[in-house]
């Protein structure tokens, strides 16, 4: 129930989400406005409450948000090595 | 499970780890060990035939003790009895599973779906019919300019076919890549006579029996052959039923060793997902260097070895129209979309000395973070050198370079392969005087 609830919001934000970023570039880079090709009150409920909702949200609670989604990152994963380091060296 | 690049890959690393194990591969495939990649070069005629895509021969298998078993479909998994199920076969047991059962394109869910003439790159037997039909071909419709949908774009239109390319989003590549970067793919394509329809949604596949045209938001286009590139999706679906845990992705959640929430179960490649590096976001289905590298580790621990795989950064690239693009992390789109702060640097530079024949211009894009300036993502066009420029700046962002590093890296300067000014040093330069101003 939580992984297919998680699949959904992750298939829906993802999808609204870069939809607007889309539409930001397109007018940045190609000069003009991109008309969205769905139409209706869902995709209206995304574009208009979720995407700017998720924009106003801290950084940190987005972050939050996504590492309580269940996936790969809750696993064990070790963090990189640090930095070449030789004895003696700074 | 999976004659692909990470069950073939996990097949070899279980083999080394412990020479005494019986190693099984079950595939549906006719065949293992060939470069699907390869295929739409084919296609193009720049590979001239398809053997040259097998990497190995059959009995190279049999003498590395590899047991491999061709179209032979498992159809299901019982992970507490330790057993498969396997079509003609009856119930085989194992000690230790791996599940690398690949990708599936995404369906494109319109009417018409089952006619005939629409043609999902994979199978490495049925590209070689595919071939055959092409020969014949007039008009395709390439839907969605996909990474697969960029070669197919190109490969056909070197065949001589005349291409269509029908896509939802404003430009080609745009899951992935940024506008300006594409720009000169998509100039390219209309040089070469391809006729874009980005904004465009496909609405049914029209024909009797076999595809006449596809009818989309913008019209309907008459044509011989669709050739369906719609993103790839994890095939996970008999680990589902057996109970595995999948992620948002729905692709099989792993961890570093690529062990599965089933005790001695592993998977490898485009069924699973895989930690973003930068913010850890999952995602899935990444490349085929990525499925070969996963298998290894897989089929390493497998066979009670021990090794571990890394959070990924995704350096990618390839060929599109004339011109080759390519990155590494997150692009101005992805970064904006995800609501990540970043700075960034543009250089418009060149692949040789300016006085060298064949020299190219290079597009180099940084995105780095506002506050410590490390390196997040990269993306390019360009000529030769977007390939390693792609890696290194993988490695870049894995290994938190910064702008300042960058601006002032040192660079090979030899007019036939680098300029005097590598375009990477540039566009961190570039960010660092922006931020001054
Ligand atoms: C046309 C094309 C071009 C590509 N180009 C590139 C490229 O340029 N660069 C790059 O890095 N990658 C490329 N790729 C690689 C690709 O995108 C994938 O990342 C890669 O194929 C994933 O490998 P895999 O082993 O995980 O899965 P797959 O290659 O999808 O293999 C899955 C395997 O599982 C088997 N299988 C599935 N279900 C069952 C079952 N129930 N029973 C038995 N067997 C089963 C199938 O028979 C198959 O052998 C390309 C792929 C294609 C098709």
């Amino acid at each position: 129930m939580r992984a297919r609830f998680s699949r959904w919001l992750r298939v829906n934000s993802e999808h609204y989400l870069l939809e607007s970023a889309q539409a930001e570039m397109a007018k940045r880079y190609l000069g003009r406005s991109v008309p969205a090709t769905e139409r209706g009150l869902v995709p209206g409920l995304w574009r208009h409450l979720f995407v700017p909702m998720y924009h106003r949200l801290p950084q940190r609670l987005r972050q939050s948000a996504i590492e309580a989604m269940p996936g790969s990152h809750r696993r064990h994963w070790s963090e990189p090595p640090p930095r070449p380091h030789i004895p003696g060296i700074q | 499970m999976g004659g692909g690049a990470a069950g073939i890959g996990a097949a070899g690393a279980a083999r080394q780890a412990d020479p005494g194990a019986a190693v099984t591969v079950f595939t549906e495939y006719e065949d293992v060990a060939y470069s699907p990649c390869g295929i739409p070069y084919v296609h193009g005629k720049e590979i001239p035939s398809f053997e040259a895509l097998f990497l190995q021969t059959k009995e190279a298998y049999v003498k590395a003790g590899i047991d491999v078993c061709y179209e032979t479909r498992v159809s299901s998994v019982d992970t507490t009895r330790r057993e498969v199920q396997v079509e003609g076969r009856g119930t085989v047991p194992y000690d230790r599973l791996i599940l690398a059962t690949g990708f599936d394109y995404a369906d494109p869910g319109v009417p018409g779906g089952d006619l005939g003439g629409l043609y999902y790159v994979k199978n490495i037997r049925r590209a070689m019919e595919w071939d055959r039909v092409l020969d014949s071909v007039k008009t395709a419709v390439v839907v969605e300019a996909s990474p697969l949908g960029l070669e197919m774009i190109t490969a056909l239109a070197h065949r001589g076919i005349t291409v269509h390319v029908v896509d939802p989003h404003p430009w080609a590549l745009a899951e992935l890549a940024d506008p300006d970067i594409m720009r000169p793919v998509e100039e390219s394509w209309a040089e070469m006579g391809i006729t874009t329809h980005f904004g465009t949604r496909v609405e049914a596949f029209l024909g009797e029996g076999t595809v006449r045209a596809v009818r989309t938001t913008a019209g309907e286009i008459e044509c011989d052959l669709a050739v369906i590139c719609t993103h790839k999706q994890p095939n996970a679906r008999l680990a589902a039923a057996a109970g595995l845990a999948l992620g948002s992705t729905g692709g099989l959640v792993v961890d570093e060793r690529m062990a599965t929430s089933a005790a001695g179960v592993f998977a490898a490649g485009d069924c699973t997902e895989l930690p973003h590096g930068v913010n850890r976001v999952p995602i899935a289905c990444l490349t085929g260097s990525h499925a070969y590298a996963q298998g290894k580790v897989a089929g390493t621990n497998a066979a009670g070895g021990s090794r571990v795989y890394q959070p990924v950064y995704v350096p990618w690239g390839m060929v599109a129209g004339t011109w080759m693009v390519g990155g590494a992390s997150f692009g101005e789109t992805l970064a904006t979309a995800l609501g990540i702060p970043f700075v960034m640097g543009v250089a418009d530079g060149i692949s040789r000395a300016r006085y060298y024949p064949g020299v190219r211009k290079v597009r180099v894009k940084l995105l780095a973070e506002p506050a410590g300036h490390r390196l997040i993502g990269a993306q390019m066009v360009g000529g030769e050198g977007i390939k390693e420029r792609a890696d290194f700046l993988g490695v870049a962002v894995r290994t938190g370079i910064t702008l300042e590093d960058l601006a002032t890296m040192e660079n090979v300067y030899s007019p036939p392969i680098g300029a005097l000014n590598e375009p990477i040093s540039v566009a961190a330069q570039n960010a660092l005087a922006s931020l001054r101003r």
